[in-house]
C-alpha cells in the first residue's frame, strides 16, 4: 500500500506540472481551456469515487446524485439570494457540500447492507431518485432546470473562461492533496485494511461500518464540490446533466485511470476530457471507444493507466528503511493490562444455532490469567464457531460471554478487540496487498491517537501517531525475527511466514488475551518448533492464550489445560494427559469398532 | 382502468423478459448484467434488419432475431464475460457497464439502424387493429405480446424442467463443483445460459417492437425497470422476475393514468420502488433469503 | 494397478499439503486413507479428481491415463468418480434428477433400468424420488451422492468421509453397500476419520500425518498397531 501511495505522492507534482503546461498552452485556445476546466470539475468527483472503489472496495453508481446536489445548491441559491458576489458562490458551495455530506452519510448507512451488484443497484437507485427529484421539483426548475447561474467572482476577478481553468484545477489539486493526506494517515490505513479483509480489520479494532459510511460521505462531499463548480462554470443546470450517465462516465474515468488514490482519477478525467475534445465530431464513436477501453482495461490492466505507469517505474525496495530495522533491539514483550478485574474470559452456557443445526451446544468455561489452554475436537465440532462467538462475529443464540468481567455479549468485533483481545484465523487472513510491516502497523491500529481532521491536514499529531505505530510494529517484528521480510507483500509470503506475521499483527497492540485458531496447520516440523517457542514466550510473559489446534503432539506438549469439543458439546476438560486417555475422547477421534 | 391494466401488462412483458434474462445470467455467472436492456434494443433492431434486408414478415424476423441473439450471447460470454471474470466480480460487473456504452452508442453507427426509434411491422393486420371487449378497446398487438410472452415462458419451462440438457445446465449453475464431478462441462453450460439470456432479450425487444418501436436510447430505462421488476419479484426466482416485471409495467401505467399526476413522476416512483424493495425485502416477493449481504 | 500415485507434492497456493505421497489401489480393492485432521486426506482426493489443488511434482496414473494432464470431467470419463466432503449435490433438483444427471458421461439408452437398479440398492431414495436433494437427511444425501456417482459406471469410487454426521446404523448401511460394490468389482478409495470401523472393511490402509504417509499395511496389521492411536492423539510413534 505504501508503495502505491508513494507513487501517488510522487506523481501528483508531475500532474500539477502538466496542468500548468497545458494551461499555458490553452491560453490561446478556448476549446482546450474549456475541456481542461471540465476535466478538473469531473476529476474532483472522480477522486471521491476512486477512494470509494479503489480504497474501500465499494462500488457506487450514485455519484451523479451528489454532483447534482452541489450543482443545484449553487444554481438555486446564487440565483435567488442577494449576497455580495465574493461570498455568494463559496457559501452556496459550502451549503451544497454540507447537504451532500449528510445525504452521503445516509447512503453510506444504507449501503452497509449490500455487497457487489446489489450495492451497485442500490446506489444506482439513489442516483435515479435524485434525478427524479430534480426533475419534478418546481423550486429547482423542474425539467427545464436553472439558468443564468452567475460565475463566482472575487473582487475584480470573475471566474469564467480562461481563469476558470486555473480556479478549477486549484480546487482539484487541492482536493487531491487533502485526499492523499487522508490516505496516508490512520484513516487510509483503516480503509486499506477494510479493502483487503474486512473481518480481519474488525478484529484488529477497526470500526469498519463507521469507516465505510464515512467513505461514502467523503465521496459525496467531493462530488458536491465538483457539481458546485459545474453549475457556476456552465451557467445552466438541467436534470439530464446529472443523470446516471454521469455516474457511468465517472466510473469509466476511474476504471481507465486507475482506482485507489488520486492520480488515477486525475489521469482518467484528463484522458476522457482529452478524448472528448479531439473526438468532438464522433460523439457516438467516442462512447463506444470508452466502453471498449473499459472492457480491455478490466481484462488486461485492472489497475488502469496509473497501474500501468507504476509497473513501468517500479520503485526500489525500501532499502534505507530496512537498515533502521536491524538496529531495533528485541524489546521484551509488554502485555497490556485488562480494563477491569475478573477472569480474562468467562463463557457461560453459550449456544449457537444455524437454523436447525446446533453448532455450539451449552458450552461453559472460565480461563485463568496467564495460562495456555487448548480447544480440540474432531472436524465440525464447533471450535471456530465458538471462537467467532467470543470475538463478536455473529450473534449468540443463547448464553453470555464476559471478558475481564465485562459482558461483551452482542458486541461488535472491533469493540471486543478494543478491550485488548487479539485473534488469529484458521487461514491466516493477512492484508495481501500490504507489506508485512504495514500489516503489523495495522495491528497497532487501536493504539493510535489521531483524528480525521488531523489526517486530512497532515497535522503533526497524525504524523506522530503513524511513527509511534510503526515503531511498535518494528519492535514486534524484531521480537519474532521477522525483520528480513518486513518489506515483502503479504500475498507473496511463504506459507510458514504467513502464520507468524499474523501472530505479529495480532500482538502488535499488546493484547492481554489471545485467541489463536489452528496456528500449526500447514507448518513443517521446524516451523512448528518455532511456533511452539513463540507461544510459550507469550504465555510466560503473562498473556492468556486460548488455542484451537489439531496437532496433538503440539497441544499435549504446551497446554496446561485441554478442552475437547464434539458436535458442539464439551466432552472433556482437564489436564493434557487425563484428556488424552479419556475413553470418550479416544472414541471421538478414532471411532469405535462396531 | 382495464385499459391501463392491458397497457401495463404489455409494456410489462418487455420488462418481464428483461428481468428473466437477468435472472438466467445471474444464475450462470453470479453477476447482474447491466447491459440486458441494451441487448433488448439490439434485438429489436436485428428483427428490423431481417424485415428490411430480407423482406421478411415479423414472424420470420422474430425467429431470426432470437437466433442472432443467441449467437450474440455466445460472443458476449466468450469475449467479455469469461476474460473479465478472472479479474473478479466487481470488474466483471464493470465490464457489463462498459458493454452498455458500446451498445448504447454503437448501435446508432450501424447502417440502417441510426439513433432514432423505428417501427416494426405488426404481427398481424395493422398496428392499430383492436377488438372490443365489454366496452374496452384492446389492441391486437397487445394480445400478441402477451401471447408471445407466454409462449417463451412455456418453451423455457419445458427446456429447463423437462429436458436432460436443460437440467444439466441448471445443475452446473446450482453447483459447479458437483457438476464437474459428474462430468458436466461447466464452462459450456455457462456459455449456453448466457446465449439463452441474450436470445431472450432479443425476443423481448422484437415482440414489443410493433407497439413501442425499436431502437433509440430507451435501453437504459428498460434495463432499470427490468431490474426493479427482478428485485421486487425476486432476483433469484424465475417466477418472481416475470411477475415483478409485469407488476412494474402495470404500476407504471397506473401512475401515468392517475389524474393530476405529472407523467414524469412515474419514473422516479418506480425507481424509488427499487430502493424500497432492496431495503425492505431484498430477496423479493418470491425469493428466499439469499446472498444479498455478507 | 488401477491407481498409482508416485511422489506427489501438492497444495493450495503457497501452502504445501502433500509432501511426497506414494499410494496404489488395485482393481476390486478397498483402500482406506486415515489420519488426523489437517493431514491432507481430502487434499489427496481433490488432487486425484483435479478439482482445485496445485500440483508441484509427482505422477498420478489411472488405468493407464495420466490424471495430471486431465480435467475433472475427463477423469470422470475414465471411470474415476469422487464423492466429496459435503457431497456437492444439486440441491435445487430432485433426487431423481440428481441420479439421472450422474449418467451425463455415459450412454443413456438404458438409463431407466440403471436408475431402477439404484433405487433397489437405496430404497430410502425410491421413497423420495421427487423431493429436492436439499430436503433429504444427512444419510439420505450421502446415499444419493453415492447413487449418482454409480450411474457413471465407475472403475474406482473415491469417498471423502462418508460417515460424517451420520448415525451408526446409517454408517453401517453405507459400509454394507461399499462392500457390495467391492464384491462387484469396483475399487474403493475411502478417506475416513473413524479409523477402527473403516479398518474392519478395508483391505489395506495408509495413515497420513502432516502430508506424509506415516504408516501403511493391511487392515489387519494396522488394527493391531498401537502407533495409529499415537498419531491421532499425540504421544510418540516409537511406542511398540
Amino acid at each position: 500500500m505504501i508503495a502505491r501511495l508513494r507513487a501517488d505522492t510522487r506523481t501528483l507534482p508531475i500532474l500539477a506540472l502538466i496542468v500548468v503546461i497545458f494551461g499555458i498552452f490553452a491560453s490561446h485556445n478556448a476549446t482546450f481551456a474549456q475541456a481542461g476546466t471540465y476535466a478538473a470539475i469531473f476529476a474532483i468527483a472522480a477522486i471521491g469515487l476512486s477512494l470509494l472503489m479503489g480504497n474501500v472496495n465499494q462500488i457506487s453508481l450514485g455519484q451523479s446524485g451528489f454532483f447534482g446536489i452541489g450543482a443545484y445548491a449553487v444554481a438555486s441559491l446564487t440565483t435567488t439570494w442577494n449576497l455580495p458576489p465574493w461570498i455568494s458562490w463559496p457559501l452556496a458551495t459550502l451549503i451544497g457540500m454540507l447537504v451532500a455530506t449528510i445525504v452521503g452519510l445516509g447512503l453510506g448507512f444504507i449501503a452497509l447492507r449490500f455487497r457487489g451488484h446489489y450495492l451497485a443497484m442500490a446506489t444506482l437507485a439513489f442516483g435515479l431518485i435524485c434525478v427524479g427529484v430534480f426533475h419534478e421539483t418546481k423550486f429547482l426548475g423542474g425539467a427545464i432546470g436553472i439558468e443564468d447561474v452567475p460565475y463566482p467572482s472575487f473582487g475584480a476577478l470573475t471566474v469564467s473562461g480562461y481563469p476558470a481553468y486555473w480556479f478549477a484545477w486549484i480546487l482539484a489539486l487541492g482536493a487531491a492533496l487533502l485526499t492523499l493526506n487522508l490516505l496516508r494517515g490512520r484513516s487510509g490505513r483503516a480503509f486499506e485494511a477494510i479493502r483487503n479483509d474486512e473481518l480481519a480489520a474488525e478484529v484488529l479494532g477497526v470500526p469498519t461500518r463507521r469507516y465505510k459510511i464515512f467513505a461514502f460521505a467523503y465521496a459525496g462531499a467531493l462530488a458536491g464540490l465538483g457539481g458546485s463548480m459545474y453549475a457556476a462554470f456552465l451557467g445552466i443546470v438541467v436534470p439530464d446533466a446529472v443523470s446516471v450517465q454521469l455516474s457511468i462516465s465517472l466510473l469509466l474515468m476511474v476504471v481507465l485511470g486507475g482506482s485507489g488514490g488520486v492520480s488515477g482519477a486525475l489521469i482518467g478525467a484528463a484522458l476522457i476530457g482529452f478524448l472528448d475534445i479531439s473526438g468532438h465530431q464522433f460523439e457516438n464513436t467516442r462512447e463506444v471507444v470508452y466502453g471498449l477501453l473499459v472492457i480491455v482495461v478490466v481484462i488486461a490492466a485492472p489497475g488502469g493507466a496509473f497501474g500501468l505507469i507504476r509497473s513501468r517505474f517500479k520503485s526500489k525496495p525500501l532499502a534505507a528503511r530496512a537498515e533502521a530495522a536491524s538496529t531495533v533491539a528485541a524489546t521484551p514483550i509488554a502485555i497490556g493490562t485488562p480494563p477491569a478485574d475478573g477472569a480474562p474470559l468467562a463463557v457461560s452456557h453459550v449456544t449457537k444455532r444455524f437454523g436447525g443445526l446446533i453448532a455450539v451446544n451449552d458450552v461453559s468455561f472460565t480461563l485463568t490469567r496467564g495460562t495456555l489452554t487448548s480447544l480440540i475436537g474432531p472436524n465440525g465440532a464447533g471450535k471456530t464457531t465458538l471462537f467467532n462467538a467470543i470475538s463478536g462475529i455473529g450473534r449468540l443464540t443463547e448464553g453470555r460471554v464476559e471478558i475481564a468481567g465485562i459482558d461483551v455479549t452482542g458486541w461488535q468485533p472491533h469493540r471486543v478487540a478494543a478491550l485488548g483481545v487479539g485473534r488469529t484465523f484458521q487461514n491466516a487472513r493477512l492484508f495481501g496487498e500490504m507489506t508485512v510491516l504495514e500489516n503489523v502497523v495495522a495491528g497497532a491500529f487501536r493504539t493510535e491517537r489521531t483524528s480525521f481532521g488531523a489526517d486530512l491536514l497532515a497535522l503533526p499529531s497524525s504524523r506522530r501517531s503513524e511513527r509511534e505505530a510503526t515503531d511498535r510494529a518494528r519492535e514486534t517484528l524484531a521480537r519474532l525475527g521477522l525483520e528480513p521480510i518486513a518489506s515483502t507483500l503479504a500475498k507473496d509470503l511463504a506459507f510458514g511466514d504467513r502464520r507468524r506475521v499474523e501472530l505479529a499483527r495480532a500482538t502488535a497492540s499488546n493484547p492481554w488475551l489471545l485467541l489463536v485458531d489452528e496456528p500449526a496447520a500447514g507448518l513443517n516440523a521446524s516451523e512448528r518448533s518455532a511456533l511452539t517457542a513463540d507461544l510459550l514466550k507469550l504465555r510466560d510473559a503473562g498473556m492468556t492464550l486460548l488455542l484451537i489446534e489439531h496437532d496433538m503432539r503440539l497441544v499435549m506438549s504446551i497446554s496446561e489445560r485441554v478442552m475437547v469439543l464434539k458436535f458442539g458439546m464439551m466432552i472433556a476438560d482437564g489436564k493434557a494427559d487425563a484428556v488424552r486417555n479419556d475413553p470418550g475422547v479416544v472414541a471421538a477421534y478414532l471411532g469405535t469398532a462396531s | 382502468m382495464f385499459q391501463l391494466l392491458v397497457a401495463g401488462l404489455t409494456v410489462g412483458s418487455g420488462y418481464a423478459l428483461v428481468a428473466l434474462g437477468i435472472h438466467i445470467i445471474l444464475r450462470a455467472t453470479r453477476i447482474v448484467n447491466f447491459a440486458q436492456g441494451e441487448f433488448t434494443i439490439i434485438g429489436g433492431l436485428l428483427a428490423l434488419t431481417f424485415v428490411q434486408l430480407f423482406h421478411a414478415n415479423s414472424w420470420v424476423a422474430l425467429a431470426g432475431a432470437t437466433i442472432a441473439g443467441f449467437a450474440l450471447g455466445l460472443v458476449f460470454e466468450r469475449l467479455v464475460l469469461r476474460p473479465a471474470a478472472r479479474s473478479g466480480e466487481i470488474p466483471l460487473t464493470i465490464a457489463t457497464l462498459g458493454t452498455v456504452s458500446i451498445l448504447l452508442y454503437g448501435h446508432a453507427l450501424i447502417p440502417g439502424w441510426g439513433s432514432l426509434p423505428q417501427p416494426l411491422p405488426s404481427f398481424s393486420g395493422e398496428a392499430s387493429d383492436a377488438i372490443n371487449v365489454g366496452g374496452v378497446s384492446i389492441q391486437i398487438q397487445s394480445m400478441w405480446v402477451l401471447g408471445l410472452l407466454l409462449a417463451a415462458l412455456a418453451v423455457l419451462y419445458i427446456f429447463f424442467e423437462r429436458t436432460y440438457y436443460g437440467k444439466a445446465i441448471r445443475a452446473a449453475a446450482n453447483n459447479p463443483t458437483g457438476a464437474k464431478l459428474v462430468g458436466i462441462d461447466v464452462t459450456n453450460a455457462r456459455a449456453v445460459s448466457v446465449g439463452l439470456s441474450i436470445a431472450l432479450a432479443a425476443y423481448g425487444g422484437t415482440i414489443i417492437g410493433p407497439i413501442t418501436l425499436v431502437g433509440g436510447a430507451g435501453g437504459t430505462a428498460i434495463a432499470i425497470k427490468g431490474f426493479v421488476g427482478a428485485i421486487i419479484g425476486g432476483l433469484e426466482s424465475p417466477v418472481g422476475c416475470v411477475v415483478g416485471g409485469l407488476l412494474v409495467g402495470v404500476i407504471e401505467k397506473l401512475i401515468q393514468g392517475l389524474p393530476g399526476v405529472s407523467y414524469g413522476l412515474s419514473d422516479p416512483i418506480v425507481y424509488s420502488l427499487l430502493l424500497v424493495g432492496l431495503l425492505l425485502r431484498p430477496q423479493g416477493l418470491f425469493g428466499a433469503r439469499s446472498a444479498v449481504r455478507d | 494397478m488401477l491407481l498409482e500415485i508416485r511422489d506427489l507434492h501438492a497444495g493450495y497456493g503457497a501452502l504445501d499439503v502433500l509432501r511426497g505421497i506414494d499410494l496404489t489401489v488395485e482393481a476390486g480393492e478397498m483402500v482406506a486413507v486415515l489420519g488426523p485432521n489437517g493431514a491432507g486426506k481430502s487434499t489427496l482426493l481433490r488432487t486425484i479428481s483435479r478439482i482445485d489443488t496445485n500440483v508441484r511434482s509427482g505422477a498420478i496414473t489411472f488405468d493407464g491415463h495420466d490424471l495430471l494432464r486431465a480435467s475433472t470431467v475427463q477423469g470422470v470419463r475414465y471411470g474415476c468418480l469422487h464423492v466429496p466432503e459435503g457431497r456437492q449435490l444439486f440441491t435445487e433438483l430432485s433426487v431423481d434428477d440428481n441420479i439421472r444427471l450422474g449418467a451425463f458421461t455415459v450412454d443413456r439408452k438404458n438409463i431407466d433400468a440403471d436408475v431402477a437398479a439404484i433405487y433397489e440398492r437405496f430404497p430410502a431414495l425410491a421413497d423420495r424420488k421427487t423431493q429436492t436433494a436439499f430436503s433429504l437427511s444427512g444419510g439420505e444425501q450421502q446415499m444419493l451422492a453415492i447413487g449418482r456417482a454409480l450411474m457413471a459406471e465407475p472403475r474406482m469410487l473415491m469417498l471423502d468421509e462418508p460417515s460424517t454426521g451420520l448415525a451408526p446404523q446409517i454408517v453401517a448401511q453405507i459400509f454394507g453397500i461399499l462392500a457390495d460394490l467391492k464384491r462387484a468389482g469396483t475399487a474403493i478409495l475411502i478417506v475416513e476419520q473413524n479409523a477402527y470401523l473403516t479398518l474392519q472393511h478395508a483391505d489395506r490402509a495408509y495413515v497420513l500425518e502432516n502430508g506424509e504417509i506415516a504408516l501403511s499395511g493391511t487392515a489387519a496389521e494396522l488394527t493391531a498397531d498401537e502407533r495409529v492411536r499415537a498419531i491421532y492423539l499425540g504421544g510418540s510413534t516409537d511406542e511398540a
